[in-house]
């Protein structure tokens, strides 16, 4: 199953969070920072899958009693792909497919490009309402239950519209140089296991 | 910059005020929050919806808004979906297992569930995981069943998916909705999503009752051969992988597709779970049909092997070495094949394929790779600590004083992360995570696996030197972190230590090297500077135990009492005290040598010392250090004063030396050998029947102490406890292995290798004193080639190669000993010089191959205790091969977690993120799973149970009838008297209450009990209407009774204020039959009341 699907950028701010079981705001936060913490330290041409950051190590070795069946319920894999500015991380158990996890998070971005006409960190800063509805449409309590694109952009379309971006706030403009498009910085056929 | 109150922000503003407000955000998101606080508040439903969105935006960057899950559900229940969806969004983004509002959510759950639009009932289904509580779920459950068979496929599926997240907390939810979710998955005209979706649902299922899927294997086959989804197929060989264990027959069918896609498929994922799940499955295992199973296993093997080589995707190197991880338990044969690729991620780059591989290597070491698998780690090791020295040094590792003794730790570190991008040192975690496992892998199995204890010496020597450093400040041989009880400095002083106390023939080296490492730790620290290495303890220890054994005892002491006043941590100055006694009785308390006056000057001189150097410590805080201060210094007093008092010897008279010096002091010390234990053998010591704590030690002390001469202290008599001391310790041979497996050793160039390669990571004076050492202990060996004719044109082809790779820098002294490898002869059983040992004041030589490695001590019956490093203090809690004496110790590596006490304990119970499925354990589903499997009565007790409940709700819905249709009458009744008394009707009222009545009783019914039900329901109205008769008939009189009593008190006042308290008692007894909580009634009868005021 999938623990957490999160989105922040190249700062560590967070873009989206979404963890599928509840757990308190500080701890989120101190667990997000420190997942950015080891992905910002990775070498290029490293693999898509991090060690685990040691909040989760360590209460996952605290019960090393547990048999082997109960660590599929524990969070085993962190995995993460760079866009543009920014980073998307699943955190699954060992039930999930890695090499799956890579693509299923390539849908996302081309689901959210799809949605957003070449989408960009601005277009995710200012609609994360539709993040978090994309996100809906592909996986629902840790589980996920559609990887079709058309039917993904379908289901969020059917939401109600997406907003794109302020015009003012143009692409690359006033706010700070963030934007880049993600669909260009993404060479979206690159790295693809083709799970679809 | 405050917005105007008038004008509210938008989300839009708010981010965008954000990103204008850079550098004092903090201060424009407590603005912010404010301006939430008080919009929530208000009416305007879209000004509160606006509110909530912007409060979910500032929880994802780190404010907690569990303040306003009240508002959360007012928002929740708006009209418009626009809004309605921001409350669903907030609700599961904000709500925690504490939040208790979400009572009052049932209802507005229900209702959306129930709601005609589509779009609407996804907001619950999709919200309903991160919320669900066992309650919420019973009371859903009837709700959410139907929506399975909805005309939208996109909620079909999501449907499935949130009734199996119910089914997690609340199992019966799977046991009521797994006949409808069958069917769904045995319809071929099924949406081809809705099925993918079920699939994963049950992959998750699968694998904790895998008995309960075996009947669907051939729908789940017939859709892995035609379902044309890649990201179902792999799910549904995940599946078959747990089944197959089950089913043997399953195998035979299942190869022939899974080899077909193997073969065929483009997507590189269903590939690696293609092999993944034929191995995992024990497809692989030696079955009938061997052919087809052998060209199986090779092509997975091969697959994978192709993954985990050098020049492959890092991605799948990584979920290569992850399967290996997986075969490895069931077929290690197959994994340690592939050593060699796997052997070379440890030196990957990527730190994540490095700590998979080495998890695999850790179970795969033997006492034949054990140098190599080390040698590379310590390679790493050494690089890593070599950048960072080089930075602080200018220098490489030339001089070992200096390169790893960063005074200036902080410092280097920051510069660390400046400096050297290109090639940057490993991460202290990860050196310390590595350390451990050298010395887990070392001390595996009582160090079943290690030849070489000379070698695991020095790599202990060379470790403590490229610790990592501690936080702040930081020693140099034993710097690390001190500041924890299991810094790694203090692993390696302890497996130092271990080796001392259990390998005799290689105590005397041990020793050494704990000597060398006291005086490295005197020598580079500036003596204002406090110790803080926990290496101290036990090195410390060692010296003062086997003091005979040190080289320069004085000097060591001399060491130690520098170093005395600067430790920090109680524990290990108690350590020092001890062992600077141990050492002064053994420098001073020499028997033999006669009582000269130089000597007399020494002594006292060096008594004088220790005593002005414990002083201090008499007055610790730490009573166990303060203890020993005060024993010791009256001791040393005492034995001073004797000293003085006892005149020199001169070349007339022989003098003794004072006997309180030579006999009473040791003899403290001098007991029986110490001998590991193993953990949990002191809980096995037997309480002696006749134990009896009260009474005194003996009857006459005071005379026994008043007679009792000090030289008498220690007993050396045949007691039972000298008998039970002195016994051998069973030990554990390293020779018990047979000699032929030692033979077929690896070729002479690897161990060539490792000779060379030892340079590599340990420090010259290290190397130079191995060669010394072995240059020594040859001397006398015909076959070994001097240094004279090492140059002398003796190389072989190996040696040129040898030399040109690596350069001129090559140690021709290092040739012969590869050549003629004197190390591997000794280990394929010829026994080993004489001089070996001799030439290392060991008393008795000791063939190499028989060297024995003490097991540890237990008592007869002691389950807990098995030949394991037990000194060895291991916190190494995610030890893989920990055998069944490991006492886990998890609070060295919990106590991190100090986050706030609630979350910490959580922790302590369950992982982070982690579900819990262990509840499914106990269901059985199979009994609808058709035929096969383990079909119980509790799986048709559980079945029913869902219908039981659906029967209890239809009577109550009957009841509540027929309480309308008694309220009907009481109020026409009512009416009648209000008519005859000229006062107006009010039934709108009454009306409004009875539906109120109605709601809270649904809400509440499926918790409530179930006895009595009835009679809450008809019963108790039918009670009521006996009531409400009498009141009639007793109108004029006062009758006012307590609340909760049935007889229902009724007010003969004014007509209107009676028919509305009426009204409030019906609620009351109502919910009362139902056992409904006191405080819904209270609430109803405040309500009652503001309107009769």
């Amino acid at each position: 199953m999938i623990n957490a699907f999160l989105v922040f950028n190249g700062q560590g701010q967070p873009r989206l969070t979404k963890f599928y079981t509840q757990l308190d705001t500080s701890i989120q936060q101190r667990l997000i920072s420190e997942i950015f913490t080891l992905v910002s330290n990775r070498a290029a041409g490293s693999c898509n899958f991090l060690p685990l950051p040691p909040l989760l190590a360590a209460s996952s070795t605290s019960n090393t009693s547990s048999s082997a069946q109960e660590q599929n319920d524990v969070p085993s894999l962190v995995t993460y792909r760079n866009y543009a500015t920014l980073y998307f991380i699943v955190i699954s158990t060992s039930t999930e497919s890695p090499l799956a996890l890579i693509d299923l998070i390539q849908v996302y971005v081309e689901a959210l490009d799809r949605l957003f006409e070449n989408v960009c960190e601005l277009d995710l800063i200012f609609n994360f309402e539709t993040l978090h509805a994309t996100l809906g449409e592909m996986i629902v309590g840790g589980v996920v239950i559609e990887t079709n694109m058309e039917r993904i952009v379908a289901g969020v379309r059917a939401q109600g519209t997406v907003v794109k971006r302020p015009v003012n706030e143009g692409r690359g403009g006033g706010g700070g140089g963030l934007a880049g498009s993600l669909g260009a910085g993404l060479g979206m056929g690159g790295m693809v296991w083709h799970g679809r | 910059m405050c917005a105007d109150p008038l004008f509210e922000k938008s989300l839009y503003d708010l981010i965008r005020g954000l990103r204008n407000h850079k550098g004092n955000e903090k201060e424009y998101i407590q603005n912010c929050l404010k301006e939430c606080r008080s919009e929530i508040r208000g009416q305007d439903m879209d000004v509160k919806a606006t509110a909530l969105l912007k409060l979910v935006y500032l929880e994802m960057v780190g404010h907690d808004m569990s303040w306003a899950s009240f508002h959360v559900l007012e928002v929740m229940s708006s009209q418009k979906y626009h809004q309605k969806r921001v409350g669903y969004l907030a609700a599961v983004q904000s709500f925690r297992p504490d939040t208790d509002v979400l009572m009052m959510a049932t209802n507005l759950l229900k209702k959306d569930v129930a709601a005609s639009l589509p779009t609407i009932i996804c907001l619950p289904i999709a919200a309903l995981p991160h919320l669900v509580t066992p309650s919420l779920a019973m009371s859903l459950l009837g709700d959410l069943l139907p929506r399975l068979g909805h005309s939208h496929a996109a909620i079909r599926k999501k449907t499935v998916v949130t009734l199996y997240r119910l089914a997690l907390v609340y199992p019966e939810a799977l046991r009521a909705s797994w006949p409808k979710i069958k069917e769904r998955l045995m319809d071929p005209d099924e949406d081809s999503s809705v099925t993918a979706a079920i699939v994963n649902v049950v992959c998750e299922l699968g694998w904790r009752r895998p008995h309960d899927f075996l009947p669907l294997a051939p729908r789940l086959f017939e859709l892995l051969v035609d379902g044309g989804n890649n990201w179902m197929a792999i799910k549904l060989i995940k599946l078959f992988a747990t089944l197959t264990p089950l089913e043997p027959r399953l195998v035979r069918k299942l190869l022939p597709p899974l080899t077909n896609l193997i073969r065929t498929t483009p997507a590189m994922s269903l590939l690696y779970e293609c092999i993944n799940g034929i191995i995992q499955g024990g497809i692989l295992g030696d079955g009938e049909d061997f052919a087809a199973r052998e060209e199986v296993a090779s092509l997975c093997v091969t697959k994978l092997r192709g993954m985990v080589s050098a020049n492959s995707d890092p991605n799948l190197k990584y979920v290569a070495l992850l399967a290996f991880n997986r075969i490895v338990v069931t077929h290690p044969f197959l994994v340690a094949q592939q050593e060699d690729v796997i052997l070379e991620c440890i030196d990957s780059e990527d730190i994540t394929i490095r700590i998979k591989a080495l998890d695999l290597v850790q179970g795969m070491v033997s006492s034949d790779n054990l140098l190599s698998i080390v040698s590379r780690l310590m390679r790493q090791l050494k690089a890593s600590s070599a950048v960072i020295s080089q930075q602080q040094n200018g220098f490489e590792g030339q001089d070992p004083e200096t390169d790893s003794s960063d005074e200036t730790s902080a410092d280097s570190r920051r510069r660390r992360k400046t400096l050297e991008r290109a090639t940057p040192p490993l991460p202290d975690d990860y050196t310390v995570d590595v350390i451990g496992r050298i010395l887990r892998m070392c001390s595996q199995d009582n160090y079943a696996n290690m030849a070489d204890f000379d070698w695991y010496l020095d790599v202990l020597t060379q470790l403590v030197r490229i610790a990592p450093a501690p936080r702040a400040r930081d020693l140099d041989v034993d710097s690390s972190t001190p500041k924890l009880p299991g810094d790694s400095a203090e692993k390696i002083g302890n497996e130092l230590r271990n080796v001392a106390v259990k390998v005799k023939a290689i105590r005397a080296p041990a020793v050494r090297a704990a000597e060398l490492a006291v005086s490295r730790m005197n020598s580079e620290m500036s003596s204002s500077r406090p110790v803080v290495s926990g290496a101290l303890k036990p090195v410390a220890w060692m010296v003062g135990e086997y003091a005979f054994q040190l080289l320069s005892p004085d000097d060591t002491l001399r060491h130690l009492l520098d170093l005395l006043p600067r430790v920090e941590y109680p524990e290990v100055l108690a350590t020092c005290l001890q062992a600077i006694l141990k050492l002064l009785a053994y420098v001073a308390g020499d028997e033999q040598a006669s009582w000269t006056s130089e000597r007399k000057t020494t002594v006292s001189l060096l008594m004088a010392r220790v005593i002005h150097v414990l002083e201090p410590f008499a007055s610790h805080p730490y009573l166990e250090v303060q203890e020993r201060a005060v024993e010791f210094i009256e001791l040393l007093k005492l034995t001073a004063e004797a000293a003085s008092g006892q005149a020199a010897s001169t070349d007339e008279v022989q003098q003794d030396p004072p006997l309180l010096l030579t006999q009473a002091i040791p003899s403290l010390f001098n007991g029986w050998e110490l001998n590991s234990v193993a953990a949990g053998t002191q809980q096995n010591v037997p309480i002696p029947d006749d134990l009896d704590l009260d009474e005194p030690i003996h009857p006459n002390l005071n005379s026994l102490l008043s007679q009792a001469d000090s030289l008498m202290l220690p007993t050396q008599g045949d007691d039972e406890f000298e008998a039970y001391y002195n016994q051998k310790p069973a030990a554990t041979s390293m020779s018990s292995e047979p000699a032929i497996t030692r033979l077929v050793d690896a070729p002479e160039e690897i161990s060539s290798s490792y000779q060379q390669s030892e340079e590599s990571y340990l420090d010259p004076d290290i190397v130079a004193r191995r060669k010394a050492e072995r240059l020594e202990r040859h001397r006398d060996d015909p076959f070994y080639i001097p240094d004279a004719t090492a140059s002398g044109g003796r190389s072989t082809p190996i040696h040129s190669i040898l030399q040109k790779e690596n350069g001129p820098d090559l140690d021709i002294d290092a040739i012969p000993i590869m050549q003629l490898d004197l190390e591997k002869p000794n280990l394929s059983g010829r026994a080993t010089p004489v001089e070996h040992y001799q030439q290392q004041q060991q008393p008795k030589p000791k063939p190499r191959q028989r060297i024995v490695v003490a097991a540890d001590e237990t008592l007869f019956g002691s389950g807990l205790s098995t030949p394991r490093s037990t000194a060895y203090d291991s916190e190494n809690n995610n030890n893989n091969n920990n055998s069944s004496d490991y006492v886990p110790r998890p609070k060295s590596k919990s106590s991190k977690l100090t986050t706030t006490a609630a979350a910490a304990k959580k922790l302590k119970q369950q992982s982070l993120l982690q579900f819990t499925s262990t509840h499914l354990d106990d269901l059985s589903i199979s009994e609808t799973g058709g035929g096969g499997g383990s079909s119980g009565g509790g799986g048709r007790d559980g079945a029913l149970a869902h219908e039981r409940q659906q029967r209890e709700e239809a009577e109550m819905a009957l009841a509540l009838k027929e309480v309308q249709r008694l309220r009907l009458e009481m109020q026409r009744a009512n009416e009648r008297i209000q008519v005859a008394q000229g006062v107006p009707v009010e039934g709108v009222v009454v009306s409004s209450r009875k539906k109120k009545m109605k709601t809270k009783a649904k809400t509440k019914k499926k918790e409530g009990e179930e006895e009595g039900q009835d009679g809450a329901g008809s019963g108790g109205d039918r009670e009521e209407g006996v009531v409400v008769k009498k009141v009639k008939k007793k109108s004029g009189k006062k009758t006012a009774k307590v609340e909760g009593d049935q007889g229902a008190g009724e007010e003969g006042g004014a007509p209107v204020v009676k028919a509305k308290k009426k009204k409030v008692k019906r609620l009351v007894r109502l919910d009362e039959g139902e056992g409904v909580a006191t405080a819904a009634v209270e609430a109803a009868g405040v309500e009652a009341e503001g309107e009769v005021v």
